[in-house]
């Protein structure tokens, strides 16, 4: 360890006993046991995650007025943002008359779904994703899960939009 | 009996072992994010389990580990792994 003439070892490398060529030498032990630590450190965050999933209920939903019932004939669309004006939705009149709405964020990754004319289905274009807009449900290319699922309520003539269902 | 040749093909398949569960577990982390997020708090739960579950084996590999190289330097034969 002395790197001077006089045999005394330099300040600097008491403060950095490793010398350069043993820096980059780790053994397997150490790695195994840097490893397990990080699987520790993955267990807590997941019981973070947990806990912290299991206490963030789904709130109250707010009651908002979407749009006058009349104004959407059927197979056409309006689209509008709830709970929040991050959230947005599209509300669709299907061939059979009745109002639906849904979140319009894809569940595969994100893009927003899009109506197709002349069917009951909500497009991605995406990846070619497509879901039934009677229920939600995926119909078709990647997406696994449904679409978020608008609660709606028509009273006097309008739209309410009253809770999400996931 | 151990020895060194015997000690460095075990140490690095469990150290291969050690790192895949472990990439297991931030698959389980992943999914436990995407279920939080999705109010799907019936995977939360399990999600966790099994991530402690991955980590008793991560602990019980590295004491064998650590145990045979304690075994293995009490022979004398040295061995770093």
């Amino acid at each position: 360890m002395s790197d001077t003439p006089d045999g005394k070892i330099p300040r600097w490398r008491l403060d950095f006993p490793i010398r350069w060529d043993d820096d980059h030498y780790v053994t397997r032990r150490e790695l195994a046991k840097f490893l397990t630590l990080g699987s520790a450190l993955l267990v807590g965050a997941t019981g973070a995650v947990a806990i912290w999933g299991r206490r963030a209920r789904p709130g109250q939903y707010p009651r908002q007025r979407v749009a006058e019932a009349a104004a959407v004939p059927a197979g056409g669309t309006l689209l509008f943002r709830y709970p929040t004006e991050a959230d947005p939705c599209i509300l669709l009149r299907l061939s059979s008359g009745r109002l639906v709405a849904y979140s319009q964020v894809c569940t595969h990754l994100s893009c927003a779904v899009v109506h197709e004319p002349g069917s009951d289905e909500l497009f991605c274009p995406c990846h070619h994703g497509a879901f039934d807009a009677v229920d939600g449900r995926p119909a078709a290319g990647p997406p696994t899960r449904r679409l978020p699922r608008i609660r709606l309520e028509e009273e006097g003539g309008d739209v309410y939009a009253v809770g999400v269902e996931v | 009996m151990e020895t060194r040749a015997q000690g460095l093909p075990l140490f690095t398949g469990i150290c291969f072992l050690i790192g895949t569960l472990v990439v297991v577990q931030l698959w389980l982390l992943a999914a436990a994010l995407e279920a939080a997020r999705s109010e799907m708090p019936h995977v939360l739960v399990p999600a966790t389990i099994a991530s402690l579950a991955l980590l008793l084996v991560n602990a019980g590999l590295l004491w064998y580990v650590v145990d045979f190289d304690r075994r293995l330097r009490r022979q004398g034969e040295g061995g770093d792994g």
